[in-house]
């Protein structure tokens, strides 16, 4: 099966979202659409899975011209979108999931379970999946809700997958999982438009490429006649930067240390410090505790045993506010769903963090606040439009600058960033790691968390590696690279650490 | 595609309009407001040449509704917050009994009475009193808060067990008691300016200035739109969102212990079995009408205030018109689905 897409034009208002694009993908082949945040990527595909409708311009499948009205259009057509945000009930086992709003009945109405499973699994088997159905949906890790949402494609005889940025929340393990996934699919002739930023990613794993900038058609071609740096180059129109951005300086006083923290299995006897001015990364798999670690240290209240000191001072923090009153700032990860606050417009969901910082007896400091605002917006190249807007308006680049500025404006000595860039397009992510850099002149003590051994590599000063809930080892000058990194996170011990788990 | 400017301004001021309409929750419902007052007006039997006498009936009908309204309206402004916080609140018909028995105990000029018998009298008893009475009821609601964070309760379910509870337990104590309100504390809510009895409206639209203050302007009443938003960001944010969700239901015992002082003045006695009783969902329906959403983060005092005042307006019309008693409750219901509906509509534009 062939799909072509021509002349696509898409306007919202009066932002061209798509102009003039041509895009064309068969069975058999990956082909990758790129662009940064705003592009139009996502727009035109949703063009293509009929969740939008073009203002022009024509889709074929397989020569003959089509109407897409709606989704089911396009899924019966063979076309299957999956997006971002999984399209899973949690509560039920896999084989409902596969056939939901479509149960295989008995006579009198009754669900075919035994079918439903069977079903379920002849396809798994038929991709390689080893996966039980009747697994809860809540017990999978994302690669395999991934994994099972293709297969439900599958099951419905998609043989063209759209999948938007398949691997942003992914471990690496998790993307090589979802890789060979596609791998399979790719030999079975189905044939995939792979949406993302990763570039690293595309020139693995896609057969073609087409970039997207500001809605127009840049660059298009065979991957192999490409490499990272020209991708990123028609991404962004521009030359990137792809040298470490670490500056050797002199440690700063301690400012936090932690002595033999432990949770439960989350993390176990995890002792470290962090000094003015530095840049400490903290990564490792899925499952490693670096997430509830820092949350803890943040307020989070999980904390069994072993002791926090700020400034050499032993403290207690009891809950978020207590944190944010010490000093202790902390992005998190999932923007969406931690972030940002939808029923807050843009000017509120940069402030909130410093609301009970500069109030006066409560009442909100509204000069204050729109003077740090203004500071921030200009210092993080925030775009926007108005104040007041609602905090869905911008794009998700823009969003992340925003969590950010909120955190900024309360000067917090030491900034957790839990997974910065994620879902973060190149040139934002530029802008960010300058911020981070910016902030470490500034004499504040930065730690990132992030699972992205490269970006590890190219900012931080020196990294934790956790593996299971324990420091795993830890990487500097020398051994601070990629290859150090994945050994320590896969398990492998440090010749003069002792392992731990 | 206009031909000439009158209708391109015409045009323009429709389109106002319908955006206004379509997007602003404030806007339809303070349009469908003026709509009801108007058919009111009307079924008064407005006519010029008795101006006068209308007037003074249209005023006096005014004074009455507003009056009988303000305690429902003040707990609703505390359910407004409550649900904004993606919570809920069952229990503010039963916290106003109990703070209204305890009232009554304290002013009692019987034989019973609290402070008469530690020889307070007068207006300091009075003021004592209600002192008491306030603190009383922000500590029933602060114990709603401390099960629903502390505890880990649901508010629905907390609510629902000190709903019961709060009667209960009052009823229970009250039996055969009948304490004597003393007649200075009548004026409270009687007292006349001109010939109208306006306080309870003061009180209520006085409080109301305040907490649309609070709401807007304070921590406190942003962090309450956060909370019930997005629970998570709020806290990641360093937001204390127990402490939030505890003094939201304090200040809802607050606004409860108001509403009971203003029973207790109008009319010197309360029925402890049957007041306050489905004042929760009167004030549930008014909240939701004037745009607070269900599910947390949306909502004004100037939508509530409107929501209240849509369902009493809509009461006093129907009665006018002499709609039969027992289908006045269905309009309730039909305007409830109709502003939800509305709301519905105005989230997707």
């Amino acid at each position: 099966m062939k799909i072509e897409m021509k002349n696509i034009y898409k306007s919202f208002g009066a932002t061209e979202a798509v102009k003039d694009v041509s895009f064309s993908v068969a069975g058999g082949e990956v082909c990758a659409l790129i662009g940064e945040n705003g592009a139009g990527k996502s727009t035109l595909m949703n063009i293509l899975g009929g969740v939008l409708p073009a203002d022009k311009g024509k889709i074929l499948v397989d020569g003959q011209q089509v109407d897409f009205n709606r989704p089911a259009d396009s899924l019966s057509a063979g076309i299957a979108f999956i997006h971002q945000e999984l399209n899973l009930i949690n509560d039920l086992p896999i084989y409902e999931n596969m056939f939901l709003g479509r149960e295989l009945k008995k006579k009198g109405g009754i669900l075919d379970l035994e079918k439903m499973v069977e079903k379920t699994q002849n396809v798994f088997d038929a991709m390689e999946i080893k996966l039980d159905p009747k697994t809860m949906v809540r017990d999978l890790d994302t690669s395999y809700k991934q994994i099972v949402e293709i297969s439900r494609a599958i099951m419905m005889d998609a043989s063209i997958i759209i999948m938007d940025e398949p691997t942003s929340s992914l471990t690496d393990q998790e993307i090589e999982r979802v890789f060979e996934m596609m791998g399979t699919l790719k030999r079975q002739n189905v044939g995939i438009v792979f949406i993302s930023h990763k570039l690293n990613e595309v020139i693995e794993f896609c057969d073609r490429y087409s970039v997207l900038r500001n809605g127009e058609l840049v660059a298009e071609g065979l991957v192999k006649d490409v490499d990272v740096d020209q991708l990123a180059k028609s991404m962004v129109g521009h030359e990137l930067r792809t040298i470490s951005l670490q500056i050797k300086k002199e440690k700063g006083a301690e400012v936090l240390r932690v002595e033999d923290l432990s949770y439960n299995n989350d993390f176990k006897n995890i002792s470290f410090s962090v000094h003015k001015g530095e840049i400490l990364g903290v990564t490792g798999l899925l499952g490693d505790g670096r997430r509830e670690l820092f949350q803890a240290i943040f307020g989070s209240g999980q904390i069994e045993s072993g002791s926090l000191y700020l400034n050499n001072q032993k403290v207690q923090i009891k809950n978020t506010a207590d944190a944010l009153q010490r000093g202790i700032g902390y992005l998190p990860r999932n923007r969406k769903e931690n972030g940002i606050i939808k029923d807050l417009n843009v000017f509120e969901n940069a402030s909130i963090v410093t609301w009970p910082l500069f109030d006066h007896l409560g009442v909100i400091d509204q000069e204050k606040q729109e003077r740090k605002f203004e500071e921030q917006v200009k210092k993080l190249r925030i775009k926007m439009r108005k104040r007041s807007d609602p905090i869905n308006s911008l794009s998700g680049g823009n969003q992340q600058k925003i969590v950010l500025a909120k955190w900024l404006s309360a000067n917090p000595e030491i900034f957790i960033l839990d997974n910065p860039t994620q879902g973060v397009d190149v040139g934002a992510k530029e802008d960010i790691y300058d911020i981070i850099l910016e902030l470490a002149e500034e004499d504040i003590a930065v730690v990132i968390l992030s699972s992205e051994a490269k970006e590890i590599v190219r900012i931080c000063d020196r990294a934790l590696v956790m593996y299971h809930g324990v420091i795993q080892g830890e990487v500097k000058d020398k051994t601070m690279n990629e290859h150090e990194i994945m050994r320590l996170a896969t398990g492998a011990g440090m010749n003069s650490v002792q392992e731990g788990a | 595609m206009q031909k000439d400017k009158s209708q391109n301004t015409e045009q323009g001021f429709l389109q106002w309009f319908l955006k206004k309409w379509s997007t602003e929750p404030i806007f339809s419902t303070g349009i469908a407001l003026i709509v009801m007052i108007v058919l009111q007006t009307w079924s008064l039997g407005f006519d010029y040449d008795s101006f006068g006498s209308w007037f003074f009936t249209w005023t006096n009908n005014w004074v009455n509704i507003l009056r009988n309204n303000a305690g429902v309206g003040l707990i609703a402004l505390g359910m407004s917050f409550v649900i904004m916080s993606a919570g809920i609140d069952l229990s503010v018909g039963s916290t106003m009994v109990a703070v209204g028995a305890a009232l009554m105990m304290l002013i009692d000029r019987g034989p019973n009475g609290i402070l008469i018998n530690l020889g307070i009298e007068g207006i300091p008893a009075i003021l004592i009193a209600i002192l008491l009475s306030l603190v009383f009821g922000y500590f029933l609601g602060n114990l709603n808060g401390i099960l629903i964070t502390r505890g880990g309760i649901p508010p629905f379910v907390v609510t629902l067990a000190t709903m019961k509870l709060y009667r209960s337990v009052t009823q229970h104590f009250m039996q055969g008691y009948n304490p004597r309100v003393p007649l200075e504390f009548l004026p409270i809510s009687n007292f006349q300016i001109g010939s109208y009895r306006v306080m309870p409206i003061i009180y209520w639209l006085l409080i109301a200035a305040g907490l649309y203050f609070i709401s807007k302007r304070t921590t406190f009443g942003r962090q309450i739109i956060a909370v019930g938003s997005n629970e998570r960001s709020a806290n990641l944010s360093g937001v204390n969102v127990k402490k939030v969700k505890r003094r939201v239901y304090a200040i809802t015992g607050l606004l409860v212990s108001f509403a009971a002082i203003i029973q207790v003045s109008r009319i010197g006695s309360m029925d402890y079995a049957n007041a306050g009783s489905g004042y929760e969902m009167e004030a549930i329906a008014a909240a939701v009408v004037g745009g607070t959403s269900m599910s947390g983060g949306r909502g004004t005092v100037l939508g509530t205030i409107l929501g209240v005042l849509i369902i009493a307006v809509m009461n006093n019309l129907l009665n006018l018109l002499g709609v039969p008693p027992f289908l006045r409750e269905a309009f309730k219901g039909l305007i409830l689905i109709g502003a939800v509906l509305m709301q519905k509509k105005q989230k997707t534009v």
